[in-house]
């Protein structure tokens, strides 16, 4: 059992109570809406007709809760974000719409379903299983690494940040709070080690050179594309975090290009572009739908309460995370030469 | 007793904690290193500082006036759990002549955060085991 699955999901059914398997969660939840699959787990999700999208008195979109009223963005669980790339016009690509079938068509038959690279721990498929992504060979090797070890070693195991598109694939609520007047927006996380993020609204460059401290969540400035889409591009990440829990690898060359919009009351359409030259040839999007959850409100979360799984977790060599570091030139136990 | 125990429990948290936080899951290679080569009676100090700049491994071993500059490294992925590296670089004696580096290891260890590189090391006309993990 991975880091993040021990660590996440012990909150999410306090939270939640007992809603839906998290083998099924990670892959199936969160597609993007124009895939006809809806949004997030299935937790949260309003009955009845879409209800017009909330607006600022400026005109643009409001993200948050209208005046008077309770709620929370239900997150989902995107533990593969290899399985949510979208092409141009915002559909699932074509090789990932046959692999979430022939996954779908396995389970039917009594299979795991689990070839496509989906689904929680066992059977996962490694680089070779997802040949859309745009793999260096380094980052397919890293991918593979963390695919045989089960994701051992996610940071969000250590109950470290998720960072980048991945804050919106952990499966907590979040609020959006729009400060127009203070040309901000803050984005509150229940979990995701119950963080904030801040995106300036007030058109400053990004800061260059040293000034620019590479951190977990990047340096967001955002602008709006009309008035239903905010656009925020972000830069300047750190290189504490994966892409996903499935161990996607990034480095400190990303920079991610999201998409916000809110298509009707009770749902948010998420996309992000991830360009590392680091990591990938090109740039890719990955896009889903959160759903709002109408009446809720964001409970208190810690991550690091009575994190046992750091206790237990052993390197590749059989030596404690947490013991002591290793001398200078002396080889830890357990190598393979 | 007790607050002996609590007293050794808090400073494993103390050490700890930074180690965990000082986690880098970037290009494994990326970083600064440091170990030994050579005999162990008489070994030699190491220190790699390496980048990753999205296309090559670029960096210098033992930086400073002798230091020798990375000219190409390889890697091999054949096994998923340690990588094959091969480092050439080219650096001075204390006479200032050129000397060659060749490094022919193992990276190990790749998403903890001790990552342990080591193999065998050859330097101008030595030859030798080395041991480097990831500061």
């Amino acid at each position: 059992m991975g880091a993040t699955a021990a660590v996440v999901f012990a909150s999410s059914v306090w939270v939640f109570g007992q809603e839906q398997a998290p083998g099924q969660a990670g892959q199936e939840g969160g597609a993007p809406a124009a895939a006809g699959r809806g949004g997030g787990r299935g937790r949260g999700r309003q009955a009845g007709p879409a209800l017009p999208t909330p607006r600022l008195a400026d005109g643009t979109v409001n993200f948050g809760r209208v005046p008077g009223e309770k709620g929370v963005w239900a997150v989902p669980y995107i533990t593969n974000m290899g399985m949510q790339l979208v092409g141009d016009d915002g559909q699932p690509l074509p090789a990932i719409a046959q692999a979430r079938q022939a996954a779908a068509a396995a389970r039917g038959a009594g299979g795991g379903g689990r070839a496509a690279g989906g689904g929680g721990g066992g059977g996962r498929g490694g680089s070779k299983s997802e040949p859309w992504m745009p793999w260096m060979p380094w980052s397919a090797a890293m991918y593979d690494y963390n695919s045989k070890n089960e994701s051992k070693y996610d940071p969000e195991g250590y109950c470290l940040p998720p960072g980048g598109p991945r804050m919106m694939a952990t499966p907590y609520q979040m609020e959006i709070i729009q400060m127009p007047e203070h040309n901000r927006i803050v984005m509150i996380f229940e979990g995701a080690t119950h963080i904030w993020r801040e995106i300036y609204m007030d058109g400053r460059k990004f800061p260059e050179g040293d000034l620019l401290n590479p951190t977990y969540l990047g340096y967001s400035i955002g602008r709006w594309e009309g008035k239903d889409t905010l656009v925020v591009e972000n830069t300047g990440f750190n290189e504490n975090t994966w892409l996903d829990y499935f161990g996607h690898p990034h480095t400190d060359k990303m920079s991610v290009t999201e998409r916000w919009t809110r298509p009707s009351k009770q749902t948010l359409h998420y996309q992000a572009t991830i360009n590392d030259p680091g990591a990938y040839t090109k740039p890719f999007t990955v896009a889903w739908d959160v759903p709002w959850r109408d009446g809720g409100e964001l409970p208190e979360y810690i991550c690091q309460e009575n994190n046992r799984y750091l206790n237990r977790l052993e390197d590749d060599l059989g030596q404690p995370i947490f013991g002591p570091r290793p001398q200078p030139g002396v080889k830890p136990s357990g190598g393979t030469r | 007793m007790r607050s002996r125990v609590l007293l050794v429990f808090a400073f494993a948290i103390i050490v700890a904690v930074p180690a965990t936080v000082g986690a880098q899951f970037g290009h494994p290679m990326k970083g600064q290193w440091s170990g030994e080569w050579g005999p162990k009676n008489s070994p030699n100090r190491i220190l790699l500082n390496l980048d990753w700049d999205g296309k090559e491994i670029t960096g210098t071993i033992n930086p400073g006036p002798n230091g020798a500059t990375v000219k190409s490294v390889v890697f091999d992925y054949t096994n998923p759990v340690a990588w094959g590296v091969k480092i050439t670089a080219e650096g001075k004696d204390s006479s200032g002549k050129p000397v060659a580096i060749s490094v022919d290891g193992k990276l190990e260890n790749l998403g903890a955060y001790t990552k342990l590189f080591h193999g065998t090391w050859t330097q101008g006309g030595q030859k030798g085991e080395f041991v480097v993990t990831r500061n």
